[in-house]
Formats: C-alpha cells, structure tokens, sequence
C-alpha cells in the first residue's frame, strides 16, 4: 500500500465513520437538552438587551458588558464544558453501553481512524450546536440604530468565535479520551472541569498551567471577566503559546485517545 | 486440510478467571460448530477469534496471521455477534449499507450488497423498517445480513439461531450449509446439540475454557454410546416392567422412585432398547405413562467425556 | 363453541402487601453499592471534612476563643454547606442508575410482577440515595454536636445551642431530599445513566450560572431563588438562624424547592412504569 493510498483510505474512513457517528450523536436526547440550554442563553441575551433598551436599572450599562459576562459565565464555562462532556464521553463510551462497538471493530479500520472519525463528528456537531449561540447572543444585544457598537466589537465577537472552537478542540479531545478510557467517564469529567480546573486556576506557579481553562483565559478578550479574576495570580500565557499549547493539546489527547482504543480490550457486558 | 484458522496453547483471562485455558485447534474450509454449555468459553473464544480480545498467552492466527489489531482480516472476515444490539434509529437496509460502506465499497456496490444481503436472509420486506420495530427473528437474521453482505472468505456465527421461530431457524441452517458447501470457512456456535449437528458433522466441544473433542460428530456420539443410558420410564406396573427388562443383557441397573410411579434404568444399547420397549409393554398389558432420558442433551455428553 | 377473552385481564385476586416492602429493594441497592471498592473510597473521601472539623473542634477547646474557631450554629451550617460537594458526586454515582439501569434491563416489567407497587418501587431506590446520603451529612452533623457538647466542661454551650440538632436535622433532610428526589426523577428520564448524570450536573450548575448572569445583569442578589444550591443556603440560613447571604424572600426558595421536588415526583409516578408505550 502507496504512502498516498493510505492517506487517502484513512480519510475516507474517517470521514465514514464521521458521517455513521453524526447520525447517531446529532439525532439524540442529548441535542434536544443541548438546544433547551442555548434557548436558556439566548434567553438571557434577550432580557440583557430588554434591560439596556428599556433602562431598567440605573447603574450605566453597555452591550460589551453583557456579552462578556454571557461568554465567559454561560458560553465559555458551561456551554464549551457541558457540550463537549456530554458528547465527547459519549463517543465510545455509549458504543459499549450499547454493545455496537462490535460492528465497528470488525471492520477493515484500523481503530485509531474510528476514534479520529468520531471525534471529528463531536466536533462538527458541537460547533453547530455552540456558534450560533455565540452570534445571535452578540446580534441580540447589539442589533439596534447604532450600529457603531457592533462593528466596533465585531473584532472581539471573532476572537470569541475562535477561542470557542479552540476551546471546544481542546475539551472535545480531552473527554474523548476519558470516554474512550474510563467506564465512569462523566464523573471523573465533572471533577476535572469544575473541580480541578475552578481550584488550580487559583493557585500560583506552573500548577495553573496543567489545566485547559487557563490558556483559554489567557487569550480571552473580555476584560471584566470573571475569569480575569484567575489571572490576578499568575502571568498570562503569551497568546502565541496558548493557542499553539491549545492545539497541541487537543493533539495529545487525541492521540492519547487512539492508544487507548487500539489497546484496550471492551468487554462488551452481556 | 487448508488450515484458515489456527490456535496454539491459547488462553485467555480475565483478571483471576480463566477464560480460555490453553486450548489448540484448527479449522479449515466448511462448516465447524463451537458446541458448550452457558459459560463453558464458547463467546470469549469467538471474540479471540475475531480480534476483539486479545490471547493472554499462546498464538492464535488466521491464515498465518496474528489477529489482534490487524484490520485488514476483516477485510476477509464476518462477524454475526451475540448480543441484540444494534443502531436502533436505523433502518435494516441503512445498517447493513452503513457497515458496508466502511469496507469501502462505492456507493452503488454497497447498494447491490445490501440488497443482495438482505434477499439472502429473506429481509427484503422489511428493508425499510426501522431495527427497533424488527421482531427478535428479524434481528438476528439482519445480523446474519451484515456479516455476509461483504462476501467474507472466513463467517463466525455467535448463536446464530437463537430466537428464531422454527421456519426461520431452518432457513438459517440451509443458509449456513449452503456456504460451507461453497467452500467458506464457517464457525457456528450453539449450546444446542440437534442444531449444530443439523449443520455440520464437525464439530468442536468446549467445556470450561478447554477443547473436550474435536471432530466428527459421530465419533464423539460412538464415544458416548459405549457408556450405559439413563432411561426414566413412569408406568402402571412399575415393578413388573423392572422384572421384564432386567432380563435384556444391554441393562446394566434399574432403580425405582416409588413415589412417583417409575423406575430409572441404564442400558448399553439405547436404540435396541428403544425398539422393543413398545411391543414388551403392550404384549403384557402395562399403562406407559412418561418415557424421557436424562441423557439426551449435551450437558450430559460433557458429563461422559469429562468423566 | 366458547369465544375466549383474549384482551389483557386485571388481577382479581387479593393483593397482599406490607408497608416495609421497599425495604427490599433499598437493601438490595445498599449492598451493590457497598461492594463497590471505588464507591467506597468515595464515601471514606467524604469523611475527611468531618475528621477536619473534628480537629477544629479540638483546637477551639484547647486554645479558647479564636476568631476562625469559633463553634456556634454557623460552623455546622458550614460543616454541611461544604459536604454538598460530595452530596452531589455520591447523588451521581450511587444515582444515576438507579432508574436508568433499571429501564435499560426492562427490569421494571420484573419488578412490577411481584407484589409491589409503584410507591415501594420508588421508595426503595429512595431508600438508597437517602442511606448514602445521609452518611456525609446527617450521621457526621449530629455526631460533631455531639462531639461539641463532650468537648465542653460547662453547659453553657449546650444551653445556648440546644436547637442546632434539630437544624442539622432538617437542613441534612433537605439537602438529601432534594437531591435524592431529583436525581431519582432524572434517572428515570433515560435508559443511559450517563445521560442522568450529566442532565442532574447541568441542572445544578446550569441554575448557578443562570443566577450570576442575572445578578449581573439585573444587579441584584433578589434573583438568587433561579439556583439551587443558593435556595439550599437561603433556607440553611434561616435554620441556622444566621444572616441570609442573598436578598430573595425565603418562601420563594422554599415554593422553588417544594415545586421542584412536587414536579420530580410526578415525573416519577409517570416515568415509572411496567411496560414502556412506544409510540
């Protein structure tokens, strides 16, 4: 087999089993709570705008603000982590449970090439479902008759696009991995994203850089962010580096992740 | 012997239990039936075979080669598993074309295997329904349709007949005969005697994680003739019946259950038995009320051969 | 020639029942997850704040009156407040499946054809949850009151806090009744545990986050009823007699728990059935 034929058939079985996952993870109970959270966040980009346009309380106010707190509070922290640990654990995890691990494994595949697949829907699916929450919250509360604001923080509202879609690499790999790794994926995923990574972010020294989050705040546009709050312990990491040490990351944890699909034996309970 | 399949000193455990304990084998084109109770190590055998363990100890290799992670096998490989379960959103045409097109098959070659698939296990009907509405029948011959759309040189059949009614259960083990008759390698498991033995006289007996025998059906069933048969026979007269058939050189022991009736015997030569019980009952006018024999199932051929 | 009934017939017969039949089933759950070497350094993990404030308890004697040792009603509020954290890991780990497992096996079709109803079925898995949740806050809170009042010579101490027992008492019975009730109800929402045991995190967090935006937004601390873990402290608060952290009325976090707890058991009593109609 040619160098270029391989690639050739590893991408299309990719891509095949990208497609065979995307049915499965798209079309779920999953998608539907996924959609009720972004209304939910939507939501709250409505009433913010209501609050600005109406004047409801005193104290000065901008779109910026707003827009802020939705994308480090509900997108960043909730939206990213949740999306991606629902369908990232869900990945091969769910095959398991469900026993059709089997089909895929008796195929002519080699099983880093499922694992990549998969993970490729996670992806597609997760940006479809996370993006758009990200627009329309930002044309929600800044749509009106000056348009100034908007084309002003229109630079801001692309850098959150594409530290979403990094975060999103980033954690999708990662609970990929403990998907494919562990038989109780969700709990060590909750205690690694809201217990490990809230408590590391605050300590001082090389210790905050072992966690995900910090090299999405580092780059984070918003200042007022809560997540700022982190940084007043420690030095931002370069945005070169973080976003080279975010890619690189998500590439580790994916490769961490096919190691373990080529090498553990499921036992497919009967 | 074209030996497609080859184990040596295989076992295989799982943490402190032993699976699979050093067994040696080989298997060659037609059809092989995997005979042992629940639990002797029959389905762990059948994942070491398809790639979904891998050995703890010993070699096991499908055309001289080593099975686990080696993917191009399945290029030649059908796997119908065990377990009921499959995509459920999917219909039965959509399953079997989805697998398919992960051989890489182009679009409209997976189209005509999956329709030659589904006309080989007599799905063509119920191509267009969803799998979670299929009947238990309807599953297992849908995963039957999966692992023969591609064509494989090699099929291994986990419990292929389990579930399905008897017209659909005779048309399954046409369908297998008709493939080892073409020359493919099939190896069928079961814990059922009678089915195995409808399929194919050669057969591989497995019990508590090590080959027992490995062969013709009758030989082993020879074996086993040459051990007395237990016969339980509930009558009118039990006592008089004992008195008659005592007399017949081929019974070895009678012993009654007074309380219900009946007697056990064993005999040497059950099927001479068998023929002249009728005529010896109704000449001496004695009620047969119940006639079975303990013996007829595999646990008990185990039972003779581990003994 | 007799035309046969071939439609589905009731049980004419008696039923017999006894009121401590789901003891059966809580039992059952008790001792699977006892056997769970992982649940267990799970439960031993979350008797580690006890030994802690234990420590404190000691020191505070010892060493008389030091500000951050204090011992008055506000450390047992805290000593629960913090056990939540493990309320909510043991609430997914011993819940999760408890239903889901349950409807993925078509295991209530078994369990309805014994004689016992719908309530000892939920009750049971109840039973479960309260057991194992009870152990972190309930046991561990009377224990260190007790422990507070030995580790006093006067009764000075008991006779200004002769109430906290029973404020431990009903702060611990809320926290595991609210957990329980709506982890049990998100068990039985699907086949796959999994999904529970996100959808129950989501709810929690979810309604934590919901509040921060909105107090950013609306400036306001009244709006703290939307999470909750906040309607948890606002009543914890209240029992403990200690100032309310956030300006929401308390009886709007007890309407939000009480409709809450009110909507799981109707989620329940709907979800948990002996034959699942599939549409």
């Amino acid at each position: 087999m040619t160098g270029r034929f391989r690639i050739a058939k590893g991408w299309r079985d990719m891509k095949t089993i990208a497609y065979l996952t995307l049915d499965t993870l798209f079309w779920s109970k999953k998608t539907i709570f996924v959609v009720f959270i972004s209304l939910v966040v939507l939501g709250m980009a409505v009433l913010g705008r209501l609050v600005l346009s109406y004047n409801w309380i005193r104290a000065p106010f901008t779109p910026a603000q707003v827009f802020s707190t939705l994308m480090s509070t509900a997108v960043i922290h909730f939206m990213v982590v949740f999306v991606t640990l629902f369908y990232g654990t869900a990945l091969i995890s769910e095959e398991v449970e469900g026993k059709t691990l089997t089909y895929l494994f008796l195929r002519p595949i080699p099983k880093p090439a499922i694992m990549v697949g998969k993970y490729l829907a996670l992806v597609w699916t997760s940006v479809l479902l996370v993006l758009p929450t990200v627009v329309f919250s930002y044309l929600i509360l800044y749509l009106r008759d000056d348009l100034r604001p908007f084309w002003e923080d229109a630079g801001v509202l692309g850098k959150d696009i594409g530290i979403v879609f990094l975060a999103l690499l980033a954690y999708g790999a990662f609970f990929s991995l403990l998907g494919a790794w562990l038989k109780h994926p969700i709990l060590a995923g909750l205690i690694y994203a809201f217990g490990w990574e809230g408590i590391v972010s605050y300590l001082p020294g090389f210790t905050r850089k072992l966690t995900v989050t910090h090299y999405i705040q580092s780059i984070f546009p918003h200042e007022n962010a809560p997540a700022s709050l982190a940084m007043l312990f420690g030095e931002r990491t370069q945005a070169p580096e973080a976003v080279s040490t975010l890619l690189l990351m998500t590439a580790l944890f994916l490769a961490a992740a096919c190691l373990v699909l080529r090498e553990k034996e499921y036992v497919l309970e009967q | 012997m074209t030996r497609i399949l080859e184990a040596k000193g295989v076992s295989k455990w799982y943490g402190q239990v032993i699976a699979v304990n050093k067994v040696s084998f080989s298997v060659g084109p037609g059809v092989t039936g995997l005979l042992g109770p629940n639990g002797a190590g029959k389905s762990t055998l059948m994942k070491l075979i398809t790639g979904q363990l891998r050995p703890s100890q010993g070699d096991l290799t499908l055309w001289g080669e080593r099975i686990w992670n080696n993917y191009p096998l399945f290029y030649r490989m059908g796997f119908c598993p065990e377990q009921d379960s499959f995509y459920d959103r999917m219909t039965g045409a959509e399953f079997v074309a989805a697998l398919l097109r992960l051989h890489g098959f182009s679009e409209t070659e997976v189209n005509q295997r999956t329709d030659s698939a589904l006309q080989q296990v007599n799905l063509v009907e119920a191509r267009d329904k969803k799998i979670g509405a299929y009947s238990k029948g309807m599953r297992q011959r849908i995963k039957l349709a999966q692992a023969v759309a591609h064509d494989p040189e090699l099929l291994v059949l986990d419990e292929p007949l389990a579930g399905m009614d008897p017209v659909a259960r005779k048309e399954t083990i046409r369908f297998i005969r008709i493939l080892g008759k073409e020359g493919k390698c099939v190896i069928v498991s079961s814990h059922i005697l009678h089915e195995i033995e409808a399929m194919t006289s050669n057969i591989l007996l497995i019990h508590n994680g090590q080959v027992l025998a490995e062969g013709d059906v009758h030989d082993i069933r020879d074996l086993i003739d040459k051990h007395p048969h237990h016969i339980y026979i509930r009558c009118s007269e039990p006592r008089r019946a004992a008195e008659l058939l005592v007399a017949f050189p081929d019974v070895v022991s009678i012993r009654f259950h007074p309380e219900s009736n009946a007697l056990t015997l064993e005999s040497r030569n059950p099927d001479e038995f068998y023929s002249r019980l009728p005529g010896l009952l109704l000449r001496h006018e004695i009620a047969l009320e119940e006639i079975t024999s303990p013996d007829d199932n595999l646990q008990a051929v185990f039972h003779y051969l581990v003994k | 020639m007799p035309i046969y009934d071939l439609s589905y017939r009731q049980w004419s017969g008696v039923w017999t029942s006894h009121p401590y039949r789901w003891w059966v089933i809580t039992r059952q759950g008790i001792n699977i997850l006892g056997r769970k070497r992982r649940f267990l350094v799970l439960m031993i993990l979350s008797a580690l704040p006890f030994l802690v404030r234990c420590v404190m308890l000691y020191l505070s004697t010892v060493l008389g009156r030091i500000p951050l040792l204090t011992i008055n009603a506000k450390f047992f509020e805290d000593f629960l407040s913090q056990q939540m954290f493990f309320v909510f890991i043991i609430a997914i780990y011993a819940g999760a499946g408890l239903i889901a497992n349950d409807l993925k096996a078509n295991a209530l079709q078994i369990y309805f054809s014994k004689p016992i109803t719908r309530r000892d079925y939920v009750m049971g898995k109840l039973g479960v949850l309260f057991f194992f949740l009870a152990l972190p806050t309930l046991v561990p809170g009377m224990l260190l009151f007790f422990l507070a009042v030995l580790f006093k010579s006067d009764a000075s101490f008991l006779e200004q806090n002769y109430w906290v027992p029973a404020s431990v008492l009903g702060y611990s019975l809320l926290i595991i009744a609210t957990y329980s009730v709506v982890m049990l109800a998100v068990s039985s929402l699907s086949k796959s545990s999994r999904f529970a045991g996100i959808v129950f995190a989501a709810l929690f967090f979810f309604s934590r986050i919901f509040y921060q935006i909105l107090s950013v937004v609306l400036r306001s601390t009244r709006v703290a009823w939307v999470s909750l873990g906040n309607n948890l402290t606002q009543i914890g608060d209240y029992l403990f007699q200690v100032s309310p952290q956030y300006q929401s009325p308390l009886w709007l976090s007890a309407m939000v728990l009480g409709l809450l707890m009110l909507g799981s058991v109707w989620l329940l009593h709907h979800r948990v059935q002996a034959v699942e109609v599939v549409k």
